[in-house]
């Protein structure tokens, strides 16, 4: 049973037996024992701030429960020899504490023992692999590896969700093709913050946003610093509204203050002193609820004027020419009615070039 | 001149301003947010969930956001809070009031429905309805630009023209909205004056550095002057890493030096460049990105006048298991 490790927890005492160097190693709440079993080694002691014993003996014919208690003599044998006589009593109650604790462990090493012995696979793995390292390295390499891939994975995918597919446009909120889909929902006053990357940390000390933990820390302006401020700010900016905005170059009207005079330069980019409207009629046109807009029907108005005396132009005009034109025009219509029985393709290309009838009427 | 104090000796490791935490989870003076000593409902306190946030104040609440320097997030806190308000039920006007370089219609997705402006309006091309653009996604929020970007405003009465808008969405026949959110220009040009004229309260976002510092501290001296006293910051682009080895001040450095209230603390966070570059708004995003919960937070604040009484400093990263390596 040289081959396998033992592991014994007690509440005092902890036990360990390593298959590969051999060790035992017994750890009490005050001492702790190494035990080393290759051959041909003698006894050696290690003190450490004169509570650990690290000890190696040579002992290879005894089982787990003699070594306990040979242990116990050994270290009842040691400490005579090494340590001065009047300590007898502290080795004393060592001893017996160790012989106490040997006691109370019986039955969980016979417990240990019993499971170990139920484990022949184990055994043999363990077996197996302590003489051929190479599948552990294996394995080791393999495991490495896997994570490696995986941690790459997932950043290369994480990356790539940030491009904008179609769906997580949509999931965004930024397309709104989800409507007609029936991905997205509308967003309501109610639920505005439902957010998934918000969370609430213990005790609401802390809030996780968006994977960054934030506590809160009070604001620390009082009214007595705003009020120091806002003097501080009316002795320094002496400021009056601009009323009168006048084109540079010229005069200022004298009933107006100076200090609320803008001057605007002629190649201002957006502002201009002229305007083509008069001020009461744009305030007139800002408040009008319905109808047509100002401009919209004086132009409409204005056309119509001039439509009109275009029509009363035209009618004059007419007139004056009225007697003699509708009777030549006329004419062709009633010649080549008479006319149509015959030849109508030839009347139809005339009618469509009224010259030509013209022409011929004249011929008649 | 200003003494502003650009060192502070304190350095905390401060990031997420979290809910109004203040007297309702540290001091739990509020019986509504602290019901139960549960842990469900303390987190519900932390991070405000499933309630909706009663409006305190006058309505319309006429917000404009301002920074003075350009690049902060101006744009982005306006479309965030913006649709955060509309998400919790409020009805919400958004007025893009950057005369010059609006984008607020891009960060919205709503670029290729503006065809009107207020430009339009005042001259009477059309009416104030009309020139509303209607979100889709959630109706009760619409946006408003002030101009297109090659056309001028008038200025004679630029700041004028805000103020009749508010009064003609007040009296418009579906009902005044509860938030008007006014996305006020870089600078303190005339583009500033416009924007803030009808406003009752500001909404000031920096970012921890000292450029962007001193820029708010000059705003916010100009919004004090012009009688706006509503004042609260928003620190955005916080970045944790840098802070915890002191490269960059905490969000109680920069209160310590502002002297204002916190209303939220953005996190740097990649997803909104890319929300930025769809038009669609970071707090619609499913699952919420972290600084879509902030921007979700400060405006649940916004909507209660409240402010924040304490920060959320983040803790060291968690150590993972030998195992997890393994998938542990």
């Amino acid at each position: 049973m040289a081959s396998i490790d033992s592991l014994q927890f007690h509440h005092s005492l902890f036990n360990l037996q390593s298959s590969i160097g051999r060790v035992k190693l017994r750890i009490p709440s005050s001492l702790v024992l190494f035990r080393r079993r290759p051959e041909n080694l003698n006894w050696v002691r290690v003190k450490t701030n004169q509570r650990f014993v690290c000890k190696a003996i040579s002992d290879d014919s005894s089982t787990p429960d003699e070594e306990i208690i040979q242990n116990d003599n050994d270290v009842a044998t040691t400490t005579q020899s090494n340590i001065p006589r009047d300590s007898n009593d502290s080795i004393t109650r060592f001893r017996s504490m160790i012989t106490n604790i040997a006691r109370d462990s019986e039955s969980s090493i016979s417990r240990f023992r019993s499971m170990v012995t139920t484990l022949p696979p184990f055994i043999f793995v363990m077996k197996k692999c302590s003489g051929n390292s190479l599948w552990i390295g294996i394995c080791i390499a393999s495991t490495v590896l896997v994570a490696a891939i995986r941690a790459y994975v997932v950043r290369k995918s994480r990356d790539h969700r940030s491009t904008g597919s179609v769906a997580d446009l949509v999931r965004r909120g930024q397309l709104r093709s989800g409507d007609r889909r029936g991905i997205s929902k509308s967003l309501n006053y109610e639920d505005p913050f439902n957010n998934p990357f918000v969370k609430l940390g213990k005790g609401s000390s802390t809030v996780e946003m968006c994977g960054k933990v934030y506590r809160l820390a009070p604001v620390t302006l009082t009214e007595k610093e705003q009020t120091i401020h806002q003097k501080r700010r009316s002795r320094a900016y002496q400021w009056k509204r601009p009323t009168v905005f006048l084109k540079e170059g010229d005069s200022v009207p004298p009933d107006v203050d100076p200090d609320t005079v803008r001057w605007i330069p002629a190649n201002h980019p957006f502002a201009t002193t002229v305007s083509d409207i008069d001020q009461d009629l744009a305030q007139t046109n800002v408040y009008q609820k319905q109808g047509v807009p100002f401009r919209i029907r004086a132009e409409h108005e204005a056309m119509q004027k001039k439509l009109e005396a275009l029509q009363n132009e035209e009618k004059l005009n007419n007139l004056g020419i009225d007697s003699q034109n509708a009777r030549d025009f006329q004419r062709p219509y009633k010649f080549s009615a008479k006319l149509d029985d015959d030849n109508l393709p030839k009347n139809s290309q005339e009618n469509q070039t009224g010259n030509s009838s013209s022409e011929e009427t004249h011929k008649s | 001149m200003a003494s502003l104090r650009l060192f502070s000796t304190n350095h905390h490791q401060s990031l997420l301003l979290p809910s109004s935490f203040s007297s309702k989870t540290l001091v739990s003076s509020s019986p509504r947010f602290v019901k139960s000593p549960s842990r469900r409902s303390q987190i519900q306190s932390v991070l405000q969930f499933n309630r909706k946030p009663e409006l305190a104040g006058e309505t319309p609440r006429i917000v404009v956001i301002t920074s003075g320097k350009g690049g902060v997030g101006k744009t982005t806190t306006t479309a965030n809070v913006g649709l955060s308000l509309a998400r919790y039920g409020f009805s919400v006007v958004a007025i893009d009031a950057d005369l010059g370089l609006r984008n607020l219609d891009l960060l919205l997705g709503l670029e290729n429905r503006v065809n009107y402006t207020v430009v339009e309006v005042l001259n009477g091309d059309c009416r104030l309805d009309q020139a509303l653009v209607r979100d889709k996604r959630w109706s009760n929020f619409e946006l408003l630009c002030i101009s297109k970007p090659r056309s001028k405003l008038p200025m004679g009465f630029g700041g004028k023209a805000l103020e009749w808008l508010v009064d003609a969405l007040k009296t418009r026949p579906e009902g005044s909205p509860d938030f008007i959110i006014i996305d006020c220009p870089a600078g303190i040009d005339a583009g500033f004056i416009t924007a803030i004229t009808p406003a009752n309260e500001a909404v000031l976002v920096t970012t921890p550095d000292i450029t962007a510092l001193r820029d708010a501290d000059r705003v916010t001296g100009l919004l004090e002057c012009d009688g706006i006293r509503d004042i609260k910051m928003i620190v955005n682009r916080v970045r944790t890493d840098m802070i915890r080895g002191e490269d960059m001040m905490s969000v109680l450095d920069v209160q310590e030096m502002l002297g204002l209230s916190l209303l939220g603390v953005i996190p740097e966070d990649s997803e909104v460049i890319r929300s930025t570059n769809r038009g669609f708004p970071l707090v619609l995003n499913k699952p919420p990105t972290l600084a879509g919960l902030a921007f979700e937070q400060a405006a649940w604040r916004l909507v209660e006048q409240d402010s924040m009484k304490a920060v959320m400093v983040e803790e060291e990263p968690k150590k993972r298991g030998f195992f997890s390596f393994f998938g542990g």
